[in-house]
């Protein structure tokens, strides 16, 4: 039988060290969870309408969150670098964003769609994976929290009650996103 | 002076059809001479995607006809000017024609001639969908719903490939120079909506509710996102507001009444007058359904369609394939406790992306299921083949296998027409876009080393309506297997497998070409006379899925699915009314499977629509023995949901089946996940029965069983798949209470009818062609 690869959680995921893409820098996952409690990794895209969503999340994440690291991979096929500073500047995005395009980061940590996010400890071991909330919005009763409680848990040394959730998202590589686009130019104004 | 529209509409309807079917094939045959004038024939069939841009005229034509489209529509919307629209219609013209422009002397003359045939033969294929519509719904109700539908279908490639943020910023452009334009803020928030950002949507519409133009119509919206976002009590005095500014009444009562359920009730102070209860799906019924996909880790797919329910590794267990239009597909490995575990991972299967059904049949008979995937339904895709490598892996051997397509595929099946003992592959040709060439269906004929042929030419299957749901099924009891091909935008047609590799369109004769939606069909014996019958559901407008909740019946023009009963004399009569079938849903997806254990087939729909202010009930029709029930309430089914692969299957192997409903939707903002639906008690005795071909194909898709328990026949059919997923391999068999087992035939297709006797009570059994006996499956313990 066809042993799959499992990140199980407990387990430690890979390092990762991408370029910056605002600093321009290499910068290691290790190095930002260095003097941290741990920290979440998030796979993510400057155009998935699921991500969008989450910005002012992320934008306050090191603020709420100042004991934990963040590491914004930008991992879209096809989606370049100056896709995602566009994406910085018109929204305003304040957190850590690194280079993934190419899909190595996002195939290591066995993700296929954004968001998805990975709360590791300071020796990168798994503690949480799965979506940042159940889809729902915060007015609705049936919300679920499931990062900020695997968080909450996992800071205060609790065992998490669900370590694993389902990520909603768009795909990390599909076909049509290389198709021409549908959309021609913007209209000129006026 | 006369109007030449009346005139037209004035025409009958069969002389219009035909008008305009001679135009469409005149022009056809017109383009096939210039092919061979100037060597290049039309081509029909596309393997690779158009990364570049269309590579051939027809497709360019279609292309271009739906970027103009799409351009003229944000021209309307986002106040583009005209300058602005020519020079992006020069824009779309180039993206779409450059690829195929004239590069020598004959193609250089041909080409004007072409390009007219092209347009022309694309004409002649809309008109034909529009007057289909026309004749179904009526002149008074087509132009708002094909308007809705075309919303759909040109928002759809934008949003697949995740390009909403040009159609976001067209709007916010035009508010940046006119931000008093409540047409253009009204579809900023309808953008947003699309998007799952109720937020920015809820601040957009309120702006627009300011503006009388566009009040009633924002407000209206505000009740959807509100709904949506969970602000249920700001989403019914959203409701209210919106009717009182002459919104449409049912449809904001309706997303009144879904948030009404989520609050246990109307708030107090709501107009009583604008408060409404639905009348239907509370008929009494035991059944009683939890949703327990979460318990069980089969919630984590995403934007699902298709589901395929079958034992991949041999453990005796039913694993769960779920594919999703934004991820790849989901494999789900039964841990025989009752659990299962998400194994999609390095299976090949999570490469599959933008799926959408499935097909679950062992074409090279080494006794692990394979699959077909088609992708994309309405909107170009890669179809694939799957081999099971046994291991809980699987291979994409599509190209090797000669199946290739670049085509809007929403459904395949699998079946031995030809009763070889080989699977062979039909795979239909859907619609593909607001202007879109319909493309052939192909049927592959299996040559038992790995590859298939195309035979469809030589089969005389010469249709070229889309095709939505399409399925296999011998109702002539001649024991070849025929087929059934279900049409959203063209008729119905039967054909019957003339047993030598050719087929006869027998639709007139049969009875079934009553135009209509059609969407998921199988056939199935629920009365069980030993004749295979024929269901097909419907799609609706919203409308129309609303005045079926609200009093229990369709509207005038609404059309309830078609259950059709088979005369056994190669004709069907149309049984709605004494079966009580008179509501009509937007079913995209569905079965029949005796939920209950009574004995009988029930119904299960699956339904939605693409627009982000419909949200459907799954509903489940209970088969009394006279006529179907509507029970979905009553068993504690939920109101809202856009439910795709809406499947039923014993997954537990208790007796009790579940639904699986994979839901998705079309538009990135409505966030639904997989729902399976377990009854909470056990109802009545029950026998599952897996067949093992030998002479037959190996999962013995087109085989026929009859149970005979308590002196009462029932019967059931393998299926190869028909819609967004196959249908279980694995038959169940409800034997109420009391009744027990006395003997079952097994048809198996093409082969000898074999009889089995003293059979066992409540569990699951295995029957091997040929042996004359059975054996147990053996299946873990339930702990739920």
């Amino acid at each position: 039988m066809y042993t799959h690869p499992v990140q199980a959680i407990g387990d430690p995921v890979p390092t990762l060290t991408l370029t910056s893409i605002t600093a321009g820098e290499p910068t290691s996952l290790d190095a930002c969870l260095a003097s941290r409690r741990g920290g979440v990794v998030v796979f993510w895209s400057g155009v998935c309408t699921h991500c969008v969503r989450y910005d002012p999340y992320f934008n306050q994440f090191e603020t709420a969150h100042p004991e934990l690291a963040l590491y914004v991979v930008a991992t879209r096929f096809t989606e370049s670098v100056d896709d995602v500073r566009r994406a910085i500047v018109e929204r305003g995005l304040r957190f850590p964003l690194y280079n993934g395009a190419d899909g190595t980061a996002a195939a290591a940590y066995l993700a296929q769609q954004t968001p998805r996010v990975y709360l590791v400890d300071p020796a990168r071991t798994l503690m949480y994976r799965g979506a940042v909330d159940n889809f729902k919005y915060a007015a609705d009763p049936e919300y679920q929290p499931y990062l900020e409680r695997a968080i909450e848990s996992f800071l205060a040394g609790k065992a998490i009650e669900r370590p694993e959730t389902g990520s909603f998202g768009c795909a990390v590589k599909s076909v049509y996103y290389q198709l021409p686009k549908m959309i021609e130019r913007p209209p000129a104004r006026g | 002076m006369a109007d030449p529209l009346a005139e037209l509409r004035a025409l009958p309807p069969a002389v219009f059809e035909r008008g305009i079917q001679t135009l469409a094939r005149a022009c056809t045959m017109a383009q096939s001479w210039l092919g061979v004038i100037d060597g290049k024939p039309p081509s029909h069939d596309t393997v690779q995607p158009s990364v570049d841009g269309p590579n051939d005229l027809d497709r360019a034509t279609s292309d271009f006809a739906n970027r103009t489209a799409r351009i003229l529509r944000y021209a309307a919307l986002a106040g583009t000017g005209e300058r602005s629209v020519a020079a992006e219609i020069a824009d779309a013209a180039r993206a779409s024609f450059t690829g195929v422009l004239p590069r020598d002397l004959p193609s250089l003359l041909t080409f004007p001639l072409r390009l007219p045939l092209s347009f022309g033969s694309l004409l002649a294929q809309e008109l034909g969908r529009g007057q289909h519509a026309f004749d179904i719904i009526g002149p008074m109700k087509a132009p708002a719903f094909l308007l809705e539908l075309v919303e759909a279908f040109l928002d759809y490639p934008v949003f697949q490939a995740l390009q909403y943020k040009d159609e976001i910023d067209r709007y916010r452009q035009r508010l940046a120079v006119a931000p008093d334009d409540p047409v253009a803020r009204l579809h900023l928030g309808r953008a947003f909506i699309k998007c799952g950002l109720y937020a920015q949507a809820l601040d957009e519409l309120a702006i627009a509710a300011r503006d009388p133009q566009t009040r009633a119509q924002a407000l209206y919206e505000r009740t959807v996102a509100g709904t949506r976002a969970g602000s249920y009590h700001q989403a019914i005095l959203d409701g209210v507001s919106a009717i009182d500014a002459g919104a449409d009444e049912p449809r904001a009562q309706h997303w009144m009444w879904l948030s009404s359920r989520k609050l246990g009730g109307y708030p107090p102070g709501t107009p009583r007058e604008r408060c409404v209860e639905m009348a239907t799906g509370y008929v009494p019924t035991a059944l009683r359904y939890r949703d327990v996909a979460e318990e069980i880790g089969l919630d984590k797919t995403s934007g699902g369609r298709g589901t395929a329910v079958f034992d991949i590794d041999g453990d005796g267990e039913l694993d769960v394939i779920i594919s999703a239009v934004s991820g790849g597909c989901s494999v789900y490995r039964n841990n025989g406790d009752g659990t299962f575990r998400d194994a999609s991972v390095g299976s090949g299967l999570d490469a599959c992306v933008n799926s959408w059904g499935i097909s679950a049949g062992d074409f090279d008979n080494d006794g692990r299921t394979d699959l077909f995937v088609t992708r994309l339904g309405y909107f170009d895709g890669q179809a694939a083949l799957y081999h099971n490598n046994g291991d809980g892996t699987f291979t994409d051997v599509t190209r090797e296998a000669g199946v290739s397509s670049w085509a809007p595929g929403f459904t395949a099946g699998w079946v031995d027409f030809d009763l070889d003992g080989r699977l062979d592959l039909f795979v239909p040709s859907n619609l593909g876009g607001v202007f879109h060439r319909s493309k052939r269906h192909r049927l592959f004929h299996n040559n038992g080393d790995g590859t298939f042929t195309d035979v469809t030419l030589d089969a005389g299957m010469t249709t070229w309506g889309p095709a939505v749901g399409a399925t296999w099924g011998d109702y002539d009891n001649d024991g070849y297997p025929d087929l059934f091909l279900s049409s959203a935008f063209g008729r119905s047609q039967l054909f019957h497998n003339n047993g030598n590799g050719t087929f006869t369109d027998v639709s007139v004769e049969a009875g079934i070409d009553r135009p209509c939606f059609g969407m998921v069909t199988f056939f199935c014996d629920y009365d069980n006379d030993g004749w295979l019958d024929l269901v097909q559901y419907l799609w609706c407008s919203n409308d129309d899925m609303i005045h079926s909740l609200r009093h229990g019946q369709a509207s005038p023009e609404g059309q309830p699915l078609r259950i059709y009963r088979n005369n056994r004399d190669g004709t069907f009569t149309f049984v709605n009314e004494e079966l009580g079938i008179r509501e009509c849903w937007g079913s995209m997806s569905g079965n029949a499977a005796d939920l209950d254990n009574d004995g009988r087939l029930d119904l299960v729909l699956g339904n939605g629509g693409p627009q982000m202010d419909r949200s459907d009930p799954l509903v489940v029709l209970a088969n009394d023995g006279r006529q179907f029930r509507n029970v979905t309430f009553a068993a504690g089914l939920p109101a809202t949901g856009k439910a795709h692969g809406a499947n039923a299957a014993d997954l537990h192997g208790d007796g009790r089946m579940s639904i699986i409903a994979a839901s998705g939707g079309m538009y990135p903002g409505e966030l639904l996940t997989t729902s399976v639906f377990r009854p909470e008690t056990l109802a009545g005795n029950y026998l599952n029965v897996r067949l093992k071909g030998v002479k037959s194909n190996r999962d013995a898709i087109g085989a026929r069983l009859k149970l005979t328990a308590g002196g009462v026949e029932q019967h059931l059919v393998v299926n190869g798949g028909s819609q967004f997923g196959c249908l279980p391999l694995e038959q169940h068999f409800g034997l109420g209470v009391g009744r027990r087992p006395e003997r079952l035939e097994v048809w198996w297709p093409g082969g000898p009818r074999e009889t089995l006797h003293h059979l066992p009570l409540n569990t699951t059994i295995t029957i091997t062609e040929g042996e004359g006996n059975y054996t147990v499956v053996k299946r873990g313990p339930d702990p739920l």
